[in-house]
């Protein structure tokens, strides 16, 4: 059964446990039977290359052995398979003993299943979800990236998703910045937000055509790192890209605000960096602290660009989604972030993103920021995406699609000034004009923006981040007066 | 904090020498006084100016601050003298003659440079380069409009009062002096405000020594555009905040018709299961004579949807929803007006109030015969305005008779409890969904105009009915929360 029917069925036998309350329940349900499902289909893959291949699963505890229903009748179900799950499957496998030599690819059965949770009480229904997770064809749905389909179905589910800042990268995006990015095999990339994995395998997928070698496979296996603060797009991440055939996934399940960014070495660092770091959080002390005093914002996404910048190699690059706030905020914290980008980094082309890229999840515009650590910035292109004809925005049955950004790819290589209406589309600043705007960057950007009705927490987080630039501004102001009064300490 | 309350706030440490530090080589203030003291004796002699009466020396009691050793108290009477215009006969030549508003002409913000008109005048009623122009009659006193007589000698209108300074060193302190009074609080007279000489002359000013005044008043120059910096700002940020409770409640009321301000519950049934109960009690209705029947409209297509609505809800017309008619009037309009018993009401768009929720009385009336060529409109029925200022929805709360101008949106009475949540009307057709499609369809020139039949094309989101309610609750609980902002 196709993709979209395997998650409604799934719901619609879920809802009549008892044990599984709210979509939030329901979706953490589906996804650790998932994983088994996708890990035990990896495994029939590495015994067939590994002569002694051994499972970390204890073998009663493996899909093939409980899981699978050979309709004889014997499948386990009722009491007996709620008992198993609950007091065998998953105590064994948080137990799961780990030591320094056991590879990415075993020692995820646990941190998979360090915070999962089996909600449901009833054995029958369970049996009825495993037998629907059976039947799906993870080889076929490999190729399409279907598990960023699934995630994105969830997430439709999920409303609380969107409190926290978190939205799904839509392909289009993820692969229009891999494009021109250009990762070569033998490259690391690195998400330190990473998600579901969407920029991973768009990188993935643009590194697999180059793999001629053995060695270019072992290259192509260690090239993507990612970094992810919640259970559930790190399990999602994680068996994402083992349907890649990233047999030891380098995915960290933590918070990568949480080093202190002095602390970085040349191994922490990366070639490329992609990514699309959650918005509008308030970061405590206890994570600020790990950033340099200029550069403590409160604000999730500007802390993220800190690391970023930590953990960018020489002569990296960086493609990096952003919102508005960021470009045109400018309180001292995000003035002194871009003082720091723009000095210390070649911040050379900035895509102002049409609203509703991310529709349905939020409806706030978005840019992309591509820099590199080859030096300071001299000027930096801005470039405006408009809607393309025909679209008045773009929604989840009218999806951004890769061939949007042609109009951008045809005018990078040759980059022209345009102007349209008396409105800037595509202009180059020098790094001196946009320290003179006090790093207000909002440059080129769509001119009817006022018009745009964002949701309330968009709307909020704007004005919050615009009220703080005027506060900012309207500081400056009164510390120069008490100055020249001569009272100011 | 205003740009004026910074001023003010400076201006007052500047007299109270609190703005520079004192130098103990300065020449002392009674010096300076003397000197003026001098001067004005000899302006007497001269029959330059009048002596006046003399006023009482100045006492503890009347000393409002301290100030610096090298400074001294002193009068307005002693430093400078005071004239008021009046009314004289204009020429083309002659000095510049400057009424009250004269003020305000460009060029003239700081000191005088032009007028509208000059007049020839006494010697006594010039005004000579080194005085203050003020507005000393009714209201104009308390804008505390101030300008300079620098450039040329003028007269003015009595309405307008100048102080002159004996010694001219000592303008630009005193004019800063002059800036941190408040004439307003010196007016008298109660019908129409007015100031005297009596009222300006006992004014008690602190004179600091000379050299000391130009430090103050090289201080303020430096000041007085950092303030104005910061009143720019501080306007920007009013203006930025004063904005804000709109837009989110705006975009509150957009969240709620797109589907997400409450959850979905599918226990609820569908808005696709809500659409068909009401085409069925239409047709009913439309059997039983109760309502016309009308053209069917075309289904909705893919792209004619404006956004992602959740799965239980359905995309539907106004006008199959509803029926929906243009009003009408009575020609020439005037002659049906009544102010008879049996008159019905006549609703002009003058009715209703921006931001209103609904017609609760009309200011005229028109007679039986004319409702005959109009349209009526009962209680709960909603009606749009349908040109200008359009999209703006009311609720009647009365009934009565529309003109042309009205769009109505007849809500039928169904059976079986299906009623219309009208307050979930109301939002969703106040929406900027509902303005963004309307100004799409508006047709017309100059004045645009959304026909009857475009209204009917119009396409709503419909949730299950108790799911309206609950938008509805969430919405209102979220909009009071809006209003605290202001």
């Amino acid at each position: 059964m196709s993709l979209n029917n395997v998650v409604k069925s799934l719901q619609d036998v879920m809802r009549n446990d008892a044990g599984v309350s709210g979509d939030a329940q329901r979706i953490e349900q589906m996804v650790w039977i998932l994983f088994l499902k996708v890990y035990d289909a990896k495994e029939y893959l590495w015994e067939l290359y590994e002569d002694n291949f051994h499972s970390i699963i204890p073998e009663e505890l493996r899909w093939r052995n409980w899981a699978v229903d050979k309709k004889d009748g014997k499948a386990m179900t009722g009491q007996a398979l709620l008992s198993f799950v609950n007091e065998q499957l998953f105590p064994q496998l948080k137990e799961i003993e780990l030591d320094e030599k056991t590879p990415m690819s075993k020692a995820i059965v646990k941190t998979a299943f360090e915070d999962s949770y089996n909600y449901m009480k009833d054995g029958i229904l369970l049996r009825q979800v495993v037998n629907i997770i059976d039947e799906i064809d993870f080889t076929e749905y490999a190729e399409r990236h279907a598990f960023n389909e699934i995630y994105e179905q969830i997430l439709k589910d999920l409303q609380a998703q969107r409190s926290s800042g978190e939205f799904y990268t839509p392909r289009a995006v993820t692969d229009f910045m891999v494009q021109r990015l250009q990762p070569l095999l033998g490259e690391s990339i690195g998400d330190f937000a990473c998600g579901t994995g969407g920029f991973l395998t768009s990188t993935l997928k643009h590194l697999e055509p180059q793999i001629k070698t053995v060695e270019d496979k072992e290259s192509y296996n260690r090239s993507v790192h990612g970094t992810e603060k919640k259970a559930l797009p790190y399990l999602l991440c994680v068996t994402n890209l083992l349907l890649h055939d990233i047999d030891e996934p380098d995915i960290l399940h933590g918070n990568s605000l949480e080093k202190n960014v002095r602390e970085y070495k040349e191994d922490d660092r990366f070639n490329i960096i992609l990514m699309n770091p959650p918005y509008g959080g308030n970061e405590k002390d206890s994570v600020k602290i790990n950033f340099p005093v200029e550069l403590r914002s409160s604000e999730t996404a500007d802390l993220f660009m800190d690391v970023i910048m930590y953990r960018l190699k020489k002569k990296g690059r960086a493609a990096i989604i952003l919102p508005d706030g960021f470009l045109f905020g400018t309180d001292n914290a995000k003035s002194a972030i871009k003082a720091k980008l723009l000095s210390e980094f070649n911040l050379h082309t900035v895509i102002r993103l049409p609203h509703s890229v991310f529709a349905p999840y939020t409806s706030i515009t978005t840019n992309i920021l591509f820099f590199e650590n080859n030096g300071a910035t001299k000027e930096t292109w801005f470039y405006r995406l408009d809607m393309p004809d025909g679209y008045k925005n773009f929604s989840k049955t009218k999806p951004m699609r890769l061939e949007h950004f042609d109009p951008v790819a045809e005018w990078w290589e040759n980059r022209q000034a345009i102007n349209i209406d008396g409105f800037d589309k595509a202009k180059a600043f020098t790094e001196e004009e946009l320290k003179n705007r006090g790093y207000n960057i909002d440059l080129c950007g769509f001119p009817h923006e006022e018009e745009v009705i964002l949701e309330p927490q968009a709307l909020i987080e704007n004005y919050e981040i615009k009220r703080a630039s005027l506060n900012t501004k309207i500081d400056g102001i009164l510390s120069e007066i008490l100055e020249k009064l001569g009272v100011a300490e | 904090m205003t740009a004026q309350d910074l001023k003010n706030s400076i201006l007052q440490l500047a007299v109270q020498g609190k703005l520079v530090p004192q130098n103990p080589d300065d020449e002392p203030a009674s010096v300076l006084l003397e000197k003026i003291k001098a001067e004005k004796a000899q302006l007497v002699k001269d029959g330059k100016m009048k002596q006046g009466k003399p006023l009482p020396a100045i006492t503890e009691d009347e000393i409002p601050f301290e100030i610096p050793e090298s400074w001294c108290w002193c009068r307005v009477v002693d430093i400078a003298f005071l004239n008021s215009g009046n009314q004289y006969d204009e020429c083309s030549d002659g000095i510049l003659y400057i009424k009250v508003a004269d003020m305000n002409l460009p060029g003239n913000q700081f000191d005088i440079c032009t007028s509208s008109r000059r007049a020839n005048v006494k010697a006594t009623d010039i005004i000579p380069v080194g005085s203050i122009i003020f507005p000393k009659r009714g209201g104009a006193i308390s804008t505390n409009k101030k300008r300079f007589v620098i450039r040329e000698p003028i007269c003015v209108d009595s309405n307008t009062m100048a102080m002159t300074v004996i010694n001219g060193s000592i303008l630009p302190y005193l004019s800063n002096w002059f800036n941190s009074i408040d004439l307003g609080k010196l007016a008298t007279g109660t019908s129409v405000p007015q100031i005297n000489n009596k009222d300006i002359y006992p004014l008690l000013v602190p004179l600091p020594p000379l050299a000391e005044q130009q430090r103050i008043v090289k201080k303020i120059e430096e000041l007085l555009p950092m303030i104005e910096t910061y009143g720019k700002a501080e306007s920007e940020l009013t203006a930025f905040n004063n904005r804000f409770p709109d837009d989110l409640k705006k975009s509150v009321l957009q969240y709620a018709v797109q589907g997400k301000l409450v959850e979905q519950r599918p226990e609820e049934g569908t808005g696709e299961e809500l659409y068909q109960q009401i085409l069925s009690e239409k047709q009913r209705l439309i059997k039983a004579g109760t309502i016309r029947k009308e053209k069917p409209l075309t289904e909705i297509a893919k792209d004619e949807k404006p956004f992602d609505i959740p799965e239980g809800w359905a995309w539907a017309k106004l006008g199959s929803l509803f029926s929906i008619e243009r009003g009408s009037s009575p020609r020439p309009i005037q002659a049906y007006f009544t102010t008879s018993e049996d008159g019905v009401n006549w609703i002009k768009i003058g009715d209703s109030e921006v931001g209103a929720k609904y017609i609760t009385s009309t200011s005229e009336k028109i007679t039986h015969e004319g409702s005959k060529k109009s349209r009526f409109v009962n209680i709960g029925d909603f009606i749009i305005s349908n040109s200008m200022s359009f999209g703006r929805p009311y609720i009647m709360a009365i009934n009565g008779y529309v003109h042309d101008g009205w769009n109505i949106i007849h809500i039928m009475k169904c059976k079986n409890g299906l009623e219309f949540n009208k307050d979930y009307l109301y939002y969703v057709l106040s929406s900027s969904l509902l303005v963004e499609q309307m100004k799409d369809k508006a047709a017309g020139g100059v004045v645009k105009n959304v026909r009857s039949d475009s209204l009917r094309e119009l396409i709503i989101p419909l949730p299950p009915l108790s799911e309206q309610q609950r938008i509805v609750e969430k919405a209102e609980e979220l909009l009071q929360i809006c209003d605290r902002l202001n």
